[in-house]
């Protein structure tokens, strides 16, 4: 069974003449291990379809398992625990909570789900060490750069051990190194760890890391392409198929 | 919890000028609440005390009620022979209010409490537990013996003399044995034999006090007993203890609700703020809240979140408010202190209810929970979307109508409530004013906007700042109201208070002008409230009317009396009345009274005719709803006498008190009193005042009970007393004004952060940082100017309300005077708080970096 399944997601803003159709009768499957890129230009229902995968957002038509489990079917109460156990989110400007320690931001889906706080401790410890932060656990974000803040920010999304993370321009605000850390860093989530990764992103550069694009335009895949191991051809191939859907 | 707890607490921490000043909100409303709940049960405490001195230890005590002396033959020995009594004496006990510094400098003892006992009766009554010397015997003359307690405070031994202050002068006790200080209530005793006492203040054959034990243990026997004393000695009197004050509690009760109405008024600005800041916070966090949202945390997580951190902000508020208030109350009492002394001989303990302490903690942390609730619940409505892609702003707030329309209908029906005069409609319409001007305020914000928006384009913000700012205001009229609400109240208070404060005290000063407008006044220790005072037999008067240069002399005498329940008024208990005797003829020629029904003439003619006519003040007819021609049943020691009301009036010294006025001669026949407690001197035409002045002090050197002083000078000691009183106060609620700072500064602060990409637009299509700067402060004039207009607007309505209110309630008639102080205090408080709280968010504003600034979402 496939990790993430939709079908016919459609996402209509708006109604009547204004009506915009963002996604339109979408069809997606994501196994455990896949590390999926999601591109195409602006526009075109990239982060709209993340927001419906993740169930921060409901369809217009269509739907959507996690898991096995139809987030249609679900209550607001139900979904966001789904989200806090099995989801992990990485966003573009890494939403920290400016007050709190990389252990404190590290450790709040676990804080929120009530565990034991030696172990959430742990638990961050561990893994901020692993991408390498084990030097900056007590600062705050305004102390940490850029690339040292979407860090922890995958710490974050990853301490619940979830199944399926969602990268929404994980890269967009960082510069070229620190780019290449984290998208290595989640490519190593999705085949070391076994989790799946859709990642929302610009960059053919980075969407080369991935081992699936998928690319949108007005709403619709138009093409599902399945990348060779090598990453420098990759990106000139995604360029090149940049170019052509535009 | 633990989660919430922290992130609250980081959350605080993190913005500590916020965090203060809007806690500040908070202390404050505690702070007074807990403050003056203190303060005036304390001297209620005390007041009671120290008139409160008969204390029951037998079995059966019995009093007039009025508290006045009786005849014993017509009362004692008519009971004495009652089956079952086993023991039974009477007692003259008379409360002494001491003069200043009467047993050497910084004495602690004011008042005493001197009782003339049967020497052979008095001891099977009472266990004396002599310590040292010996008891009171048959035939004992000048000869006391005084509490342990009172001999070591004035440092007295046995067969020393103890001075004391009576109507025939000083006179000189030989102590002759101590008893242990009292374990009850009350001031030290000084016992002497009862034909002494008797002698001493004038009143042979009278006792003040009956005490007996009975025989019985079995209750209903006793009861029988009681009763059959009751049915001999008729319904005049009273079994059981004195009761003594309540004609002033009343006063003070009505004072204790003004203080509380003034903190709830600071702790509903409180709620104002800490709402304004709720929802500033909330806005400034929309982007974590998403977060945590997308995250996982669920709404119920984010709502107690919010409402945590209120929490929080509420206990410390609280905490520090219920510190504070106590130290207010204390500092109130030490400072309020000397003045009761002076006044009314009364010195007060700290006195702190439980029942307060649990209402200040409601209150206090209810409020910050209530304000914080609403913010709270939009907080949890925060979309997980919002960390993605945050939505913009809502552009223009929408005015609800239904607000506008309820708020209209309140302050109409407010206004209604003032035309009706009756106090509890005035003082309803007071609350529903404020409310309704909340209500009112979002759908003023435009038009005001507008007008003072032209005026500042004149005069600070040309090229189209103003524009910018007025508009900024109006897009979210709800907002800038909710603000401009907040520093309503705080001005209305001021100027409320303000108005209050200057028409009470034109009105004071203007009767103290009239009233005490003599040359002279001998004053005794405590004015106004005369029972413990010791007044001089008619040898004073006369001694007085002989000083060469001395022209007329007025005395006042005085005795308490009771009006019983009565059907007219409905009122179940006795009211109690002071009883001023006054020289029909002397009195109007140094005094005048201020006349609500009947006039000077005809009134002080009827009282010279030497029949039962009264004239009595405005609290005592309005309490009993009383009119000229009535005929009232006072109480007096020959018995329920019915006097006639020839007139309704009063001056400064029944301000307070339920007060009747009859002619000395009645007093003397009905009430058996004769003492004077209180002289007016004039001058004969062509007198020296400062030789005069210096023979009266030889006259009077004898009766230390009375001080001389000038009229002048009274009058200028008495506006420096009421002002001390009124200026501290005026602090306590300038302070008010000061929290309504940090609810400006919120909402420009709120404005600042919802409007970075625009004012990063503004600033790439040429906008200069100053232009910037200047729009913001050009906000934060006109949110302040609202603010002011609304404020100085409520708080005439209110000083009118609270004048109107302390008419109808019948404690005197004030007349209204216009606060121009308290206004242009409001209007320099509220453009400098404008200014302050903007420079905060304006140097935020001007100092963006365009490119971040159009980046930010």
């Amino acid at each position: 069974m496939s990790l993430i399944q939709a079908e016919n997601l459609t996402k209509v803003y708006g109604t009547g003449n204004t009506a915009v159709v963002a996604l339109d009768h979408v069809q997606l499957t994501v196994n455990p291990g896949d590390f999926v890129a999601v591109m195409g230009p602006s526009g075109c229902g990239k982060s709209t379809l993340l927001h419906l995968l993740g169930g921060l957002d409901r369809p217009t038509e269509g739907a959507v398992s996690i898991d096995g489990q139809a987030l249609a079917a679900m209550s607001d109460d139900a979904v966001t625990e789904l989200r806090r156990r099995k989801i992990g989110f990485v966003f573009q400007f890494f939403n920290l909570i400016p007050i709190l320690t990389s252990i404190e931001n590290a450790s709040l889906p676990l804080l929120l789900d009530g565990k034991n706080a030696a172990d959430i401790k742990q638990k961050a410890v561990e893994l901020l060490t692993k991408v390498g932060l084990g030097q900056r656990l007590d600062s705050r974000p305004n102390q940490l750069s850029a690339g040292q803040q979407q860090r922890v920010a995958i710490a974050r999304a990853l301490i619940t051990e979830p199944i399926l993370v969602l990268a929404d321009e994980p890269t967009g605000n960082l510069d070229t190194r620190s780019s290449d850390e984290i998208v290595d860093l989640l490519k190593q989530v999705a085949k070391a760890w076994g989790r799946a990764v859709v990642m929302v992103t610009h960059d053919p550069r980075i969407a080369a890391y991935a081992d699936r694009i998928i690319f949108l335009k007005d709403g619709k895949i138009v093409n599902d392409a399945h990348l060779e191991a090598k990453r420098t051809d990759n990106a000139e191939m995604v360029s090149h198929m940049m170019r052509t859907i535009a | 919890m633990k989660f919430q707890l922290t992130l609250a607490a980081r959350y605080l921490s993190g913005r500590k000028l916020r965090t203060f000043l809007t806690t500040l909100a908070i202390v404050i409303g505690v702070m007074i609440i807990f403050g003056m709940g203190i303060y005036l049960p304390s001297f209620m405490d005390a007041f009671n005390k120290s008139l409160l001195s008969a204390s029951g230890q037998t079995d059966v005590m019995i009093t007039l009620k009025t508290g006045e002396a009786f005849s014993a033959s017509s009362t004692l020995n008519r009971i004495k022979r009652i089956k079952g009594i086993e023991t039974i004496a009477g007692s003259l006990e008379r409360t002494i209010n001491l003069p200043p510094d009467f047993y050497g400098k910084d004495s602690p003892v004011s008042a005493l409490t001197l009782t003339g006992v049967d020497p052979s009766v008095a001891p099977k009554l009472h266990d004396y537990r002599l310590t040292q010397g010996r008891f009171l015997e048959r035939g004992d003359g000048k000869v006391a013996v005084i509490s342990e307690r009172l001999a070591d405070e004035i440092g007295l031994h046995v067969d020393d003399t103890l001075k004391l202050p009576t109507p025939e002068g000083v006179v000189k006790l030989t102590i002759v044995g101590l008893v242990p200080g009292r374990t009850l209530i009350g001031n030290e005793q000084v016992l002497v034999t009862l034909t002494e006492a008797q002698k001493l203040f004038d009143m042979s054959g009278r006792i003040s006090v009956i005490e007996a034990n009975l025989t019985s243990q079995d209750e209903a026997e006793r009861d029988a007993i009681i009763n059959t004393i009751k049915t001999q000695l008729g319904d005049t009197y009273a079994f059981g203890g004195l009761t003594s004050g309540s004609e002033f509690a009343g006063a003070m009760q009505l004072g204790q609700v003004v203080f509380n109405m003034f903190g709830v008024f600071a702790l509903a600005m409180g709620g104002f703020i800490i709402f304004n800041t709720f929802r500033t916070i909330v806005a400034e966090r929309r982007n974590d809240i998403g977060m945590l949202r997308a995250v996982g945390a669920s709404r119920k997580t984010i709502l107690s979140l919010v409402l945590t951190e209120g929490l929080v902000q509420g206990i410390v508020g609280t905490a520090i408010g219920l510190g504070l208030g106590y130290l207010l109350g204390v500092a109130m009492i030490a400072g309020a202190g000397s003045i009761t002394k002076s006044l009314m001989n009364i010195e007060m303990e700290v006195v702190v209810e439980p029942l307060l302490i649990v209402v200040s903690i409601t209150l206090g942390v209810g409020v910050t929970l209530f304000a914080s609730l609403l913010p709270a619940w939009n907080a949890s409505r925060v979309t997980p979307m919002e960390v993605l892609r945050p939505s913009s702003g809502q552009v223009i707030q929408h005015i609800s109508r239904l607000a506008t329309i309820v708020g209209v209908v309140m302050i109409g029906m407010a206004i209604a409530g003032l035309l009706t005069g009756v106090f509890a409609f005035v003082a309803l319409g007071g609350v529903m004013f404020l409310i309704g001007l909340v209500l009112v305020a979002p759908a003023l914000v435009k038009p005001i906007a507008n007008i003072f928006g032209a005026l500042l384009a004149m005069i600070f913000a040309r090229g189209g700042t103003s524009l910018l700012a007025e508009g900024n205001l109006t897009r979210q009229p709800a907002r800038a109201a909710i603000t401009a609400s907040a520093t309503m109240i705080g001005l209305a208070i001021i100027v409320g208070a303000g108005g209050m404060m200057f028409s009470t005290v034109g009105t004071v000063m203007d009767m103290f002008g009239k009233s005490m407008g003599s040359d002279f006044l001998l004053i005794p220790p405590s004015v106004a409230v005369w029972k413990g005072d010791v007044g001089a037999s008619a040898t004073l008067k006369a001694r007085i009317n002989a000083v060469p240069g001395v022209g007329v002399v007025s005395s006042l005498r005085y005795a308490q009396s009771t009006l019983p329940p009565s059907a007219q008024t409905g009122s179940k208990g006795e009211t109690v009345v002071s009883v001023l005797g006054i020289n029909p003829v002397e009195f109007p020629q140094i005094s005048s009274m201020d006349f609500r029904q009947g006039n000077a003439q005809d009134a002080f003619n009827a009282l010279a005719a030497n029949d039962r006519n009264v004239i009595v003040n405005g609290i005592l007819a309005t309490a009993a709803n009383l009119n000229v021609g009535d005929v009232i049943p006072l109480v007096t020691p020959t018995g329920i006498k019915n006097y006639r009301i020839v007139a309704i009036g009063g001056e400064v010294l029944s301000m307070k008190i339920n007060t009747a006025y009859i002619s000395q001669a009645s007093m003397k026949s009905d009430f058996r009193k004769s003492e004077d407690i209180f002289y007016q001197v004039n001058l004969a035409p062509g007198a020296d005042p400062s030789t005069v002045e210096q023979r009266l002090s030889k006259v009077v050197e004898n009766y230390p009970q009375f001080r001389l002083v000038a009229g002048h000078d009274y009058t200028a000691e008495f506006r420096q007393q009421y002002n001390a009183i009124f200026g501290g106060f005026y602090v306590l609620l300038a302070l008010l004004a000061f929290p309504s700072l940090i609810a400006i500064l919120n909402t420009l602060a709120i404005g600042v952060i919802e409007r970075t990409r625009e004012i990063g637009m503004l600033r790439a299509i040429g906008a200069t940082r100053r232009q910037v700067w200047k729009t913001i402060v050009a906000e934060a004039l006109l949110l302040a100017s609202l603010g002011t207009a609304f404020g100085i607007f409520a708080g005439l309505y209110l000083s009118y309300v609270f004048v109107q209110g302390m008419s109808a309630s019948g404690i005197f008639k004030v007349a209204y005077t216009f606060p121009l102080a308290g206004v242009l205090a409001a209007i320099a408080v509220g453009l400098l708080f404008g200014v302050l709280a903007a420079l905060l968010p304006a140097r935020q504003a001007a100092s963006m970096e365009i490119v971040q600034a159009l980046r930010y979402e």
